[in-house]
């Protein structure tokens, strides 16, 4: 059954993969954990939105 | 989803056992109130979910399926209480057997025992929503907004869609904490680097500037171009960068602290005391506390109140006005403790941050009491950093908060009280150092500088990865909410419509233009229908309590068109049009034959006329029909035509009870004329109210078969057949003989043998008329099924025959 949730999570993803903010990596992980059954919790999106990038110093 | 088949009930409710073939199509079973019917929609929504809507939810505190699910007489032997369902899955092509029992509800046996059929009734059993009573559908209309929208919400499962986004909500405030917390390391790490350097700006031209003077004392080359594997120190032989001890900036890391020291009692000392005062509002009004504690728990209570006992702790109130209002002022206080809890984070964020500063101010100076001896300055300030680390960290939650308000009250840095001694004995220690040379000090200089360089990149790194993932988690929290709502805004619009429409069709006659408005508000669903062309307003402000249901059915009706779609194949209706007039029911036929043609429908009504609308409507049809006579206790429901009704009016009139035995034997002969009336196609004198008498059915019944009989004695006669003529001649020869016995035939001219007069009978008396027809009936029944003839096609008929063509008797004759 194609249902509400799973048509929010589809447009979502579709909105998330044209988003600067959130990379390819993230959204394929985050597309992982919304098609697990179980819900969906903020430690698990915590540990994906915290992925170390490198960079950032003085130069 | 699913269609049923049959269903075989034993000892659950008020059903002792009771078999009932739905042929896949729309059911209907009628009877008065009490007589079972909601008993078998029971029954079927606990063989399909495990849970009986009735004995679930608002109202029903000490009611469970275990304990009130059996047959009262079998409360004790809940195993002896069980649902046999006959199912088909049309997307699988498969038919099932489902049996659940009472005792273990969670444990059906399914056959066959496929995955994929598993799957498929666990989807149906989730579902609990199927069936709907009237009571239920009224929670849609007569309810404020936001009672509504958690109702529609529940209908639609959208609880997950709300969980989802509260943890995307949660995350977003924990990555801004670690942003937070980042942003502090930053601050900290730039001052220590600064302070070294003694630059005003962290610009890599004074940085660099201030590098190159050293480099260029000790005879290094001088770094043109800062880049990210830039290394200060770089040239600087083993030896040279063993320590990194530099006196002058030691003594400035030193004064640092000093200088911060100063301020240290009135720190931060204006949001400590705002905090503090925020958490004793918090305790000196516990309900404040409570309600901010338990806001999601008093949401959930009020959504459950259905009476004067509260559903949270079961105290009693004078009325649900009072309780209602009691939860609604805890949530207004909860709406007050969350704009005090949001305070209390804001100014605990400040302290946690000014925490890390300080805490950045001691590290080099604890650094410097550890390698000059000072064992014991240097095991003081580790304890003290630690212990700010310690206190910065618990200042996330309000509980956490909280659990500081000592320290916050009195002085929350918390400094030892040997701090003074200590950093003077440090002071003193370095200072007492001799100068260092020039290349020393230069040289010192760069490996300082170098490590706090790389502390700072380090802490930026930090902080942008912090802010990144902070970004993006706003971001997808916005996007998920942003789409969440178009998504639910489109919902609410198709339900809208499809609300409009339905209702529509039910009132074609007096509301054409009718509208309707259903909208997404806040946290509520405001619902406001047209009335009239006289403009929008609450379904309850000028509505019929007719229309009213009309509008709960058909808003349940749009709500499971969008829930299911094309899945919407099956639902129970538990007697949920008992206010809508006959001729809106009518249209309500009509309504559920254009618009769901694939759904079927057990409905049950009270209302005799309804079933019969629901007959000549094409919804239902005979033998897709059941009637329930009455009911009793020990026997469960008396389905009239089966043999119970003749077993009550010989145990009436074992008790000499004439007056129940006549009501018993007219009901039921009402009901037998009617229905044979239809399924005969007898002459009946047209009623524009529907309200046919006996009088006005059972003569032409009889007058109809004893034609219809005669036909077939003809059609035999053309075709040779003898022993079909002679059959159908007996038949009739019968049917006459039942009809004089019974008097039937009298009725219209002689009043002494009218059915009017039974009740005044002897017992002695009424015992031949029950007797008689008792006959006169069983010339209208098959003998091997018991099922009611009747005749096909129903124009021109050719055949007068049973449901297990047991009777198959010819009408038509041979051609000339």
């Amino acid at each position: 059954m194609a249902t509400l949730q799973k048509q929010i999570a589809d447009k979502f993803f579709e909105k998330l993969a044209h988003s600067k903010e959130v990379d390819t990596a993230q959204v394929d992980e985050l597309k992982a954990l919304f098609s697990n059954d179980k819900k969906v919790k903020a430690d698990d999106l915590v540990k994906i939105f915290s992925h170390p990038t490198g960079g950032g110093g003085l130069k | 989803m699913m269609k049923l088949d049959a269903i075989h009930i034993e000892e659950m409710r008020g059903i002792r056992k009771l078999d009932i073939d739905f042929q896949q199509g729309t059911f209907a079973i009628s009877g008065p109130n009490g007589s079972g019917k909601s008993g078998v929609i029971d029954a079927i929504e606990f063989g399909l979910t495990g849970q009986i809507g009735r004995l679930t939810g608002k109202g029903t505190k000490g009611l469970s399926v275990q304990e009130h699910g059996p047959h009262v007489d079998k409360t004790k032997f809940p195993d002896a209480a069980f649902v046999e369902l006959k199912l088909t899955l049309p997307a699988l092509k498969k038919s099932v057997t489902i049996k659940r029992k009472v005792s273990d509800p969670k444990k059906p046996t399914i056959t066959p025992a496929d995955a994929d059929v598993k799957a498929a009734l666990a989807e149906v059993s989730d579902h609990p929503e199927i069936a709907l009573s009237r009571r239920e559908i009224l929670r849609f209309i007569l309810v404020e907004p936001a009672k509504r929208s958690e109702e529609i919400q529940s209908l639609l499962k959208l609880d997950e869609i709300g969980e989802t986004r509260s943890a995307l909500n949660t995350a977003q405030n924990r990555l801004q904490a670690t942003e937070r917390t980042a942003v502090a390391q930053v601050t900290s790490t730039r001052e220590a680097l600064q302070r070294h350097l003694q630059i005003a700006t962290i610009r890599p031209e004074d940085l660099l500037e201030a590098v190159n003077t050293r480099r260029t004392l000790l005879g290094l080359p001088s770094i043109t171009d800062l880049t990210a594997d830039t290394k200060l120190d770089e040239g600087l032989t083993a030896t040279a960068t063993g320590s990194d001890f530099n006196k002058e900036s030691a003594l400035r890391d030193i004064k640092a602290l000093f200088n911060a020291a100063k301020d240290f009692p009135e720190l931060l000392k204006v949001e400590a005391t705002a905090i503090v005062a925020g958490l004793e509002k918090l305790e000196g009004d516990p309900a404040l506390l409570s309600a901010l504690q338990r806001r999601a728990f008093i949401e959930k209570g009020l959504s459950f109140v259905d009476g004067p006992d509260c559903p949270l702790c079961d105290k009693p109130w004078e009325d649900e006005d009072h309780l209602r209002a009691h939860l609604q002022e805890k949530l207004a206080k909860s709406a007050e403790a969350k704009k005090l809890q949001d305070a209390l984070i804001e100014n605990a964020s400040k302290i946690a941050a000014s925490a890390i500063r300080v805490a950045g101010l001691l590290t080099p100076v604890q650094k410097l009491a550890q390698t000059h001896g000072e064992v014991e300055g240097a095991q003081l300030l580790a304890a003290w950093k630690a212990d700010l680390d310690s206190f910065r960290s618990k200042l996330q939650t309000v509980d956490d908060i909280a659990g500081q308000k000592d320290r916050l009250a009195s002085s929350w840095l918390a400094v030892p009280d040997k701090f003074s001694v200590a950093l003077n004995t440090v002071r003193e220690k370095i200072e007492a150092k001799p100068d260092q040379s020039a290349t020393l000090a230069a040289q010192t200089f760069l490996t300082t500088a170098q490590i706090r360089l790389a502390d700072f990149r380090e802490a930026l790194r930090k902080n942008k990865s912090a802010k990144i993932a902070a970004v993006a988690g706003k971001a997808a929290h916005d996007v998920y909410s942003e789409v969440m709502e178009e998504e639910l805004n489109a919902l609410y619009e198709e339900v809208q419509k499809d609300f409009s429409t339905f209702y529509k069709a039910i009132n074609e006659d007096d509301e054409k233009t009718f509208t309707a408005k259903i909208k997404p508000t806040g946290a509520g669903v405001t619902f406001d229908v047209n009335f009239y062309d006289r403009g929008l307003f609450p379904p309850a402000a000028f509505h019929s309590e007719g229309h009213q249901d009309g509008m709960g059915v058909c808003l349940y009706l749009a709500l499971m068109k969008q829930l299911f779609g094309k899945d919407f194949t099956f639902a129970l209706l538990d007697d949920v049009v008992m206010s809508v007039d006959s001729g809106h029911r009518y249209q309500f036929c009509k309504l559920l034959k254009q618009y769901f043609k694939d759904t079927q429908f057990i409905i049950t009504t009270h209302d005799r006329l309804w079933a019969e609308q629901m007959k000549s409507a094409g919804l239902i049809t005979g033998k897709r029909s059941l009637v329930f006579h009455s009911w009793s206790i020990d026997g469960g429901p008396i389905v009239e035509s089966n043999e119970g009704i003749w077993q009550e009016i010989s145990a009436a009139l074992g008790k000499n009870n004439v007056e129940a035995a006549a009501a018993a034997l007219r009901h039921h002969l009402e009901y037998a004329a009617r229905h044979l009336a239809g399924e005969l196609v007898a002459s009946v004198p047209f009623r524009s109210d529907g309200n046919y008498e006996l009088g006005d059915l059972l003569p032409p019944v009889v007058s109809r078969m004893k034609k219809l009989l005669g036909s077939a004695a003809e059609a035999a006669q053309s075709w040779g057949n003898k022993e079909a003529k002679e059959t159908a001649t007996r038949r009739k020869e019968e049917l006459s003989a039942a009809a004089v016995a019974s008097n039937v035939e009298q009725w219209a001219v002689n009043k002494l043998v009218h059915y009017n007069e039974w009740a005044n009978f002897g017992k002695k008396d009424f015992e031949p008329v029950v007797t008689a027809f008792k006959d006169l009936l069983a010339c209208f029944r098959c003998d091997k099924c018991d099922s009611w003839l009747y005749i096909t096609p129903r124009t021109n008929p050719e055949l007068l025959i049973c449901s297990c063509k047991g009777v198959g008797v010819n009408l038509k004759p041979k051609a000339k």
